[in-house]
């Protein structure tokens, strides 16, 4: 009888998601990110370890490149119904990093590392707003190490392939709908982190002085949560329902086939066009088994059926003079989400991204790349009844500035 | 060379001006009263208004009362303070309350009255408590236990009437008719809700229809709802106001008759036994029932929370509820008088208190412990009867209407909002509070935003909804 009496209790308790759709971070290179994020068919230099290994072994001299972007969110949400802006978040700025070091072995053969941050979110809604029991706060990160490989089968031809090494973390806070004496509301908080491997294979060919084309699939990596801690800050009365526990989960970072071409109409101007297809439709629902049951039960599910998305990228670059480069770039991003499905976790939309660019030589070995990348997200309203989300109208921009520092041996 | 000069310049002017609006905006649409004023709002009512919850009126719970609730959504499309006949701080806990205190083995809530912190400031002849005057004018006149049938009755606000309505008036000799229609004329109301009706079947229905004799435990003829409730609404409407009218919920789809059922179903299953017998209405007609019916659509038995101390006792020789109603009825701790009493009453219904509880003819389930199907029947005819004459004046005088009938019946299953459950469940589905049978204040302000698609459907308004999550549901024990 308690059982049933307590058997809804909480309800949809833990059924949302712990990731974001949407939760790729593009933001591998600032000189690419000034160009919108385009790449696959340009030898970008030492960040051709991400954009196309295959592209490594045509860079021409030793290199290494430390670069960070600041990354600002903004999450506007609206109640149904309510008439006005009820919520929005208060994120922590993201810094997305990236380091490669690429050296060649010879003429033909390139040894490169890369350490970047592909994935990752971060929402803080706040203990507040009405959708608080789906989620108050969610941090998630990736790093992948990749060593690379690349060989120029001729100067006009060249594959590269890197293996990548993953280390993945997702913490989640949210609400519980059940109050203790003073009316305080329980609170979760889940905690873990997991390892994976995956690759990175590339081909990259050049036919011409003016055109250069490239094929790039980064696989998709599983980030498993093995021992998760699940922490329960519930009225004593309930606590033993809410055990603090281990959970499992794992998270799937989608496969990313790019294709991409580069125009060198003129040698101080390229254009690049790049499209990817990210393979979201591996993410099709998300559990959490946990050791102990949490609120009778030992698992939770909910589903997030994303569709496999296409991003277009369009951007360019001028040399305006020997030492100053200028760039600008744009892409269009449609949302892995469908109708149904949205979450405050990262609430996606068909997106618009902005970007400009400058590379500064200040000495033959030294060069520093800015940019500054702006997203907006289209205004999504969704009723968010098939994933456990919260039902609303979202909005969300971001305001990216980056840079980055190269040395070249 | 000049053209992409100035085209990356333009970009970067682009990218300057869009920080400068940082901030994510969404295009709502704006609040409004349409054709109605909300500048004056009056609510009329009982418990169910007042702000009642967990067996008790409390500032708390009248803060969260759903005229309360429906008047600060107001406030976003034109409307005016709302004054409600709040309990002083240092006695907010008003008349006292029910808090959850743990479960039994079986799982069943624990609870404690609450007896600290109340507003009483004396008794009245009978014993009854006398609460903490608020004689100023308000716009909440809600009353709690107050039934259609009793605007009219003078007395009713002296000190032997509702000392919920004794606390409003300073004379005992006005009906709550006329204390609404001088509170109007104070008012100068341009909008009002009406939300009555629940008591006139609501007694009848929670003492298992026993104890008919006493005019608190009837149901109200519907003849004598239509005229009191007609008046009510002369008085409501003299100038044209617009307003809203609710109508009754079923009574005996709410926790306080839903919880029990299903335990004392398996502890009969348990024991391999069939059926039990109750007795029916007022008198000592005896009345067999199949432990298939309890729960039931058709046919259905319904145990009321009352009968939870008695439950554990089927099947065993006792005769402790017909002691307990002596010991209730005599008003006197004396053991003669009680034993009197108690023998009277074991006469008049024919109970062998040495014969199994429940189980037995000589000794049955006492009649208030029990809602039979042809006390239902008689619940739903009336409820019926009332929900056809509100909605009838709501078409009449042209007022918007919320079917809270139907609305309580299209949730029977649950729903879910903010990624919680919500059902009429006891205490696990949010909605009722302890007592079974009013709502938590969660359960009000679900309630409220009903009510206010009601209005914004008939008066082409756009009030707001009221963010529910912000209104507590049932509490549990123990500081987290």
């Amino acid at each position: 009888m308690k059982s049933r009496i307590l058997a809804l209790l909480g309800g949809t308790l833990l059924s949302a998601s712990a990731m974001a759709g949407g939760y790729q971070v593009n933001l591998a290179s600032q000189r690419q990110i000034g160009m919108g994020h385009t790449g696959t068919g340009l030898v970008t230099g030492t960040s051709s370890i991400f954009f196309n290994p295959g592209a490594m072994s045509h860079v021409r001299e030793n290199g290494v490149t430390i670069g960070a972007s600041a990354l600002f969110s903004k999450i506007a949400y609206s109640a149904p119904e309510s008439n006005e802006v009820t919520a929005r978040t208060d994120n922590p700025v993201g810094t997305p990093f990236q380091v490669y070091a690429v050296y060649k072995i010879n003429d033909k053969l390139a040894a490169g590392l890369g350490v970047y941050t592909p994935f990752g979110s971060t929402a803080k809604w706040g203990t507040e707003w009405s959708g608080r029991f789906g989620l108050e706060e969610l941090s998630l990160s990736a790093i992948f190490f990749q060593p690379t490989l690349s060989y120029a089968i001729t100067d006009k031809i060249g594959i590269g392939a890197g293996l990548t090494y993953v280390k993945g973390k997702v913490n989640l806070q949210r609400g519980i709908p059940v109050q203790d004496e003073a009316g305080n509301y329980g609170r979760a908080e889940l905690d873990g982190d997991g390892t994976s491997v995956g690759y990175n294979v590339g081909v990259y060919f050049k036919p011409s002085e003016k055109l250069s084309l490239g094929i790039n699939y980064r696989s998709q990596v599983d980030v498993d949560v093995e021992e998760g801690n699940a922490t329960f800050t519930v009225a004593p009365s309930l606590k033993s329902r809410f055990p603090d526990t281990k959970f499992a989960a794992s998270l799937p970072l989608p496969a990313t086939l790019s294709v991409g071409v580069g125009f060198m109409p003129t040698e101080a101007l390229t254009i690049a066009v790049d499209v990817n297809r990210v393979e979201w439709s591996a993410y099709e629902s998300l559990r959490f088994d946990y050791q102990d049951a949490v609120n009778g039960s030992n698992f939770t599910e909910n589903a997030r059926n994303y569709e496999d998305a296409y991003i277009y990228r369009i951007g360019a670059e001028y040399k305006a003079t020997d030492a100053l480069a200028l760039r600008a770039g744009a892409y269009y991003d449609s949302t892995p989400v469908a109708d149904g499905y949205l979450t405050p976790e990262t609430p996606d939309s068909d997106s618009r991204g902005l970007s400009v660019g400058l590379g500064y030589s200040v000495s033959e070995n030294i060069k520093l790349d800015a940019s500054f990348l702006y997203i907006n997200k289209k205004e999504r309203t969704d009723a968010s009844d098939k994933s456990g989300g919260i039902a609303g109208t979202y909005k969300s921009v971001a305001y990216i500035p980056g840079l980055a520092l190269t040395y070249n041996f | 060379m000049k053209n992409l000069f100035y085209k990356t310049g333009a970009l970067a002017l682009f990218a300057g001006v869009l920080l400068t609006s940082c901030d994510p905006e969404i295009d709502t649409p704006s609040s409004s009263a349409g054709t109605a004023d909300f500048s004056s709002y009056i609510a009329v009512g009982n418990s169910l208004s007042a702000g009642y919850a967990d067996n008790g009126l409390t500032r708390p719970g009248q803060e969260a009362s759903l005229p309360a609730i429906l008047a600060r959504q107001f406030e976003k499309a034109g409307g005016g303070a709302f004054e409600q006949p709040l309990f002083p701080e240092e006695q907010a806990n008003g008349s006292g309350y029910l808090r959850l205190a743990g479960f039994t083995p079986q799982g069943l809530p624990i609870t404690q009255p609450v007896t600290s912190n109340l507003a009483v400031r004396g008794q009245n002849e009978d014993g009854g408590p006398l609460y903490t005057k608020y004689t100023e004018n308000v716009n909440n006149l809600a009353v709690p236990g107050i039934k259609t049938a009793d605007i009219k009755t003078q007395g009713y606000g002296s000190t032997l009437g509702n000392p919920y309505f004794e606390r409003l008036t300073d004379n005992p000799m006005q009906t709550y008719l006329q204390y609404v229609q001088e509170q109007a004329q104070a008012a100068n109301h341009t909008f009002f809700s009406v939300w009555m009706a629940e008591n006139d079947v609501l007694g009848y229905a929670t003492s298992g229809g026993a104890f008919e004799s006493d005019p608190k435990y009837r149901i109200t003829p519907v003849a004598d709802f239509d005229a009191n409730f007609t008046e009510l609404l002369d008085v409501l409407t003299a100038d044209d106001q617009k307003g809203v009218l609710m109508t009754v919920p079923d009574v005996t789809s709410v926790p306080f008759f839903t919880t029990l059922g299903p335990s004392v179903k398996q502890l009969l299953g348990a024991n391999n036994i069939p059926g039990m017998v109750a007795l029916t209405g007022s008198g000592r007609d005896r009345m067999p029932f199949a432990a298939a019916q309890i729960g039931a659509a058709e046919n259905g038995i319904y145990f009321p929370l009352t009968a939870s101390s008695y439950a554990t006792l089927v099947g065993q020789p006792t005769g402790k509820y017909w002691k307990d109603l002596a010991k209730q009825m005599s008003k006197s701790s004396n053991e003669l008088v009680i034993n009197f009493t108690l023998t009277q009453l074991l006469v008049n219904y024919a109970i062998d208190t040495t014969a199994m509880f429940g189980l037995s003819a000589g000794n049955p389930l006492p009649s208030a412990l029990v809602l039979d199907p042809v006390e239902q029947a008689r619940i739903k005819a009336a409820t019926d009867g009332y929900n056809q004459i509100i909605k009838e004046q709501a078409t009449a005088r042209d007022l918007a209407m919320f079917d809270a009938n139907a609305y309580f019946k299209s949730i029977q299953g649950g729903f879910a909002a903010n990624n919680v459950a919500y059902s009429p469940a006891f205490i696990s589905g949010n909605l009722f509070s302890l007592d079974g049978v009013h709502p938590t204040p969660r359960g009000y302000a679900v309630i409220a935003n009903e009510v206010i698609d009601a209005i914004n459907a008939k008066y082409n308004a756009n009030v707001p909804k009221a963010d529910i999550t912000q209104y507590n549901a049932v509490l549990f024990p123990g500081r987290q």
